[in-house]
Parts: structure tokens; sequence; C-alpha cells
């Protein structure tokens, strides 16, 4: 069943096309080091070298590997971006289920809280929260953005369950005397699977990219090397009015093309559920 | 059909003001709180910092030491530094800067905010407008090549933070090229004034990054105009003054102006967003705005000067979603004339 739903959404073009990209990149961040055993943090030649056989991406002010730095760059992005969907994705999930199953003053309690910290840019609140804090890995940067990241996704759920909560399948379940919490687990929760994924990878672009917006302006991850931190460093050495391209143009472009394959999946995923935006 | 009683113009309108000083109220308490519920107290090691330099040399650390502590209340009980804080602020002493001394955090802001509204401004309009047009444009060509094309671009541009593209323009039109100047808010020598020759220079200076934050802003709007219109040209009504005949034009006209309704309120929804990409990347060009100046605040650990950033970008925006509340209940027929749900 699940293995059909999957050939039937390969058979998509987008689709393919952008789950290929998504496997492309992060088999890059992760067998990229393993092949490329290059150390991202050690000065290794010369500095600002050009691309050439020996630095395939050229090297940059402090003479470190730039190709060795966007490979552990792609997989510390990686891992900050699902660390943070997964945290954004559970509370969304959670505060949106309950608030839209329970009703009543749950509901306008939590809608309320979710409302307000939707309304308050979720960059901004991360900069704030981030600028507090001296020292940063990147479990904590993910965790940073993904307690930020969730109101959206929180409302979304919340009017799901609404209209899936008058459902026979609902009530049979009510009668049969189910806590709560089982019937959101059990009735709900799967009937949304689809839309929840969907979601996900929408998180996972934005919490990349927000990582990225975290580093460039000064309070991204202190330890490690993660794709905004490369662009940070290009930023602050002044990589692009000394036309070093080859060390802004690379981590960039992954971020890129990394988030809206993420995008595309999205929408054609979206496409396939809901067909009336195939037009048909 | 008018009905009775307070123009619901009114109600509405009254209602938003409500719920937008509500929402002020709560930002500034989340403003209030982060520093102090965050465990490690960054400000503790500020202070043991200045102290210790304090005790090296001269008054002016041990002054700017007095009144951090005075400023942030050290030592009181949290909700007297509350309430303290919220009197502060609306009476417009957001404190003293600590990178800056004895620069009030006040003036520095002032300085620096109109410069990045200047940008941060036409750059929203600009970008709604072009990505809305653009949008109905694939909705209405949709199924075809040209939709296709512009889908993906509108997708890659949605996901392109406006710094990259902003490092990419500046490699390729002012270093490459020297059309533009490779940065900064006006050339170097000139006052700002209101005059042909600086406004020219600033046009110049602007353009760059003006442009990266359209180009990144405006995908995201014609994504979400696409989705909105092709609903609306599938809709019965448009089906059926289709089969009455009515010409394609009028039939998008229709669509259009009841797909930028939710725009309208996106604007809104999207402003803050905006401004963050928009603080990055002032960064890239050296602009002088509000970005360099929390970046460099960020940089040195210049806490007041962080909280007051926040207390103005948090009034900024608020600030502009009552706006646009205002400019959609005027667009909006159904509150315009009093239509009161149905």
């Amino acid at each position: 069943m699940a293995l059909r739903l999957v050939l039937e959404i390969l058979r998509i073009k987008k689709a393919a096309v952008s789950i290929g990209v998504i496997i492309f990149i992060v088999l890059l961040g992760f067998l990229g080091p393993l092949f490329y055993k290059v150390d991202p943090t050690e000065a290794v030649g010369l500095p600002e070298r050009p691309p050439s056989k020996k630095y395939p991406l050229g090297t940059n002010t402090f003479g470190q590997d730039i190709l060795a730095r966007v490979l552990h760059g792609i997989r510390t992005s990686l891992y900050i971006g699902t660390l943070a969907g997964l945290i954004a994705l559970a509370i969304g999930t959670v505060v949106g289920a309950v608030a839209g199953y329970k009703g009543g003053f749950t509901d306008e309690g939590l809608t309320l809280v979710t409302k307000v910290l939707y309304m308050f840019p979720s960059i901004l609140l991360m900069i704030l929260i981030a600028a507090y804090v001296k020292y940063r890995d990147p479990t904590l940067v993910a965790l940073i953005i993904g307690v930020t990241a969730w109101p959206d996704l929180a409302l979304c759920v919340r009017s799901q369950i609404l209209s899936l909560k008058e459902r026979e399948f609902v009530y049979l379940s009510k009668m049969a005397g189910y806590s709560s919490i089982r019937v959101i687990i059990e009735d709900l929760i799967p009937n949304m699977l689809s839309y929840i994924f969907m979601y996900f990878v929408l998180l996972l672009a934005g919490a990349m990219l927000a990582e990225a917006g975290l580093s460039m302006i000064g309070v991204g991850i202190t330890k490690g090397v993660s794709l905004g931190i490369v662009l940070y460093w290009a930023q602050a050495m002044d990589a692009v009015r000394r036309g070093l391209w080859w060390w802004f143009i690379p981590p960039g472009a992954i971020l890129v093309a990394v988030a809206s394959a993420l995008l595309a999946l999205s929408t054609a995923l979206d496409e396939y559920f809901s067909p009336r935006l195939r037009g048909e | 059909m008018r009905k009775r009683g307070i123009n619901p113009f009114i109600i509405f309108i009254s209602r938003k003001i409500g719920f937008s000083l509500a929402t002020y109220f709560i930002f500034l308490t989340i403003i209030f709180l982060v520093p102090r519920v965050i465990p490690g107290n960054p400000l503790a090691t500020l202070l043991a910092k200045l102290y210790r330099q304090a005790q090296a040399n001269p008054e002016l650390i041990r002054e700017s030491y007095r009144r951090l502590m005075e400023e942030f209340g050290v030592g009181r009980p949290l909700w007297e530094q509350y309430v303290d804080f919220v009197c502060r602020t609306f009476r417009g002493d957001l404190g003293t800067s600590i990178s800056s001394y004895p620069c009030k955090v006040a003036e520095i802001i002032a300085m620096n905010l109109p410069w990045s509204l200047g940008l941060l401004i036409p750059a929203l309009l600009i970008s709604w407008t072009i990505g809305n047009l653009m949008g109905a444009w694939a909705a209405y060509r949709r199924q075809t090549a040209v939709d296709n094309v512009l889908l993906t671009v509108f997708i890659v541009l949605s996901q392109s933070p406006y710094y990259w593209l902003a490092m990419l323009l500046l490699y390729l039109f002012a270093v490459r090229m020297t059309l533009f100047p490779v940065g900064g808010t006006y050339s170097v020598g000139l006052i700002p004034t209101f005059s042909l020759r600086f406004i020219a220079d600033y046009l110049q200076h602007l353009a760059l990054p003006l442009f990266s934050i359209v180009l990144g802003a405006l995908g995201g709007w014609a994504i979400g105009m696409r989705v909105l219109m092709i609903y609306e040209i599938e809709s019965d009504y448009i089906v059926f003054s289709r089969t009455l005949g009515l010409p394609d034009k009028k039939l998008l006209s229709y669509a259009f102006r009841s797909s930028i309704l939710p725009q309208v309120t996106g604007l809104a929804t999207s402003f803050g967003t905006i401004l963050g990409g928009s603080l990055i990347t002032e960064l890239v060009f050296n602009y002088q705005g509000m970005g360099m100046v929390l970046f460099r605040a960020l940089l040195s650990l210049d806490y007041p000067l962080i909280q007051g950033i926040y207390v103005i970008l948090a009034l900024t925006f608020v600030l502009a979603t009552m706006i646009v509340d205002f400019v959609y209940a005027l667009i909006d027929p159904r509150i315009r004339t009093g239509y009161v749900g149905g």
C-alpha cells in the first residue's frame, strides 16, 4: 500500500526530479566527507586560491578547503533542519490537535498563544533567543528554530481537526468511551498523515534557510561548520567585493537547490492529494 | 443593504486596533522575558566583564556598568523590572547603548530606521505587485509550458535567501560590470538632503538591495496568487459566466479581484519575514539601516541596544499590520458596505 503510493508519486515528474535532487544532496552531505577526507577547519593550502585540481572549490582567506567545508556544512545544515523540523512538527501537531479536539477554553487559550506567536516574525524571535545563549551547538540551534517555527502548523492542524472530528468514525470512537488522546492518535492523526508529511517537508526547508539566516546575522552555531557559517565568513571577509565567487556561490546554490526541491516536492504532493489544482 | 446600528467598518477597524495593541503588549512581554528566563544569564557575564575592565580603568566603564544595572534593574523583583520596562518604553526611553556609550539607544535607532524603511517598503510593494500579476498570468496559462517554467522560477526564487541573491547581484552588477556602487547608503562626502543630486545618488545605492529583495520576495507572492487564481477560475460562478459567453478578460478580472483580497492580508503576515530578510540583506551592501545596527549589537553583546531594536521593530511590525487591516477594510466590499456574515 505504502509502496504503491510511493511508486505512484514517483511517476509525477516534478516529484521525481525533486526527490532526485534531495537524495543527491543528502548523499553529498553524508558520503562526501567519507570520500573527500580533507579537514574543513585546518589550513590546508594557500589562502584564497581559485578552484583547481587540488582544491576543487578553491580555498578561503584562512587557507581552508571550501569543498570540504561545504560537504561538512551540508551535513550540519541537514541535521539542524531535520531536528528543528521534527521539533516544530511535534509541537505544532500536539498543540493544534489538542486545541481543535478539546474545544472550549483549552482551544481559546492555545489558539490565542499560537496566534500571537504566529504574528511575531519567527526569524526575529530566533535571533532574539539565540542572542542570549552564549554557546550554540547545532542541536541547540535546531531547538531554537524548532520552538519558534510551529505556530503556522498548529493553526492548520487545528482547522483540519475541526472538520475531521465531526465525522462518523470519530463519533463511534467517542461512544465507545475512548479517551481524547486515543481518539486523536488512532482516528484523527492517521487521517492527516499526508498533510503532516507535506508540512514537515516545508518545515525542513524553512529550518535550513533559518539556520543560514541566523549565521549571517552572527548568532549561528559557535562550533562546527554549516552552510550558513560558510556564507557568514564569506560575507565577513568581503568575498563578494574581492571577487572570490567560489566562496559564496556553492554554499548558497546548494541551500537554494535543496530548499527549492523540498518546496517543489510539497507542491507536487499537494497536487497529487487535491486533484483540483491539477486542473482535472 | 446597510444594517442599522454602528457602521460595521468602524467595528472592524476598532476590533483590529484593539487586537494590535494587545499584540504589541505581548510582544513587549516576550522581548522583556527572553533575556531574563534563558539560563546562564549572559547579562551577568557581561556585567562581570565590565566589572573586571572597570578595575583596570576609567570611570567611563564604571558609569556604564552602573547604568546597565539600573536600566536592567538587576537585583529587583521581576514584576518591578517589567513595570519599569513598559513605562520607560512608552516614554520613549530605550536605555543607553554599551558599545557606543553614552549614545542613547533611541538616537541610534532614529538615525538608522528611516533607511531601513526606505528599502523595505518600496521592495515590499514592488514585489507584491509584480508577484501577484505574474502569479495570475501563470494561473491563466496553467497546464502550459509557460506555467511550468514560471512555477519553477517562482519556487526557486521563493527559496532563495535575499542576502544570497544580494551577493550574486552585487558580484555581477557591481564587481564584474561596475554598473552600480559596491555598497553603502550614499556616496562618501554627501550630506543627506532632499536635493536632486542626493536623491539620484541614493537611488543608485538603493537599486541593488531593492532588486534583491524584490526578486526574493516575488516568488512567494506569485505562488500564492497562482493557487488562489486556479481555485477561483475553477469556481462555479466563473464556469457559469463562461458558458454565458463572457470574454476571458472580464472573467480574469473577476477572478483577480477576489483573489487579491487574501493577498492583502498576506502583506501583514509576510511583513515580518520580509523585514527579517531585508535586515540581513543590508549587511551584504553595508547599507546603513537597522540590520547593520542589529548585527553590531549582537556582535558586541550590546543588550540594551538589542532590546531597543526589538521594541522598535515590533512597533513597526504592529503598525504595518494595522495599516494593512485598514486598507483591507477599505477595499473589501463586504466590510465597506456593511455585509455582516451570512
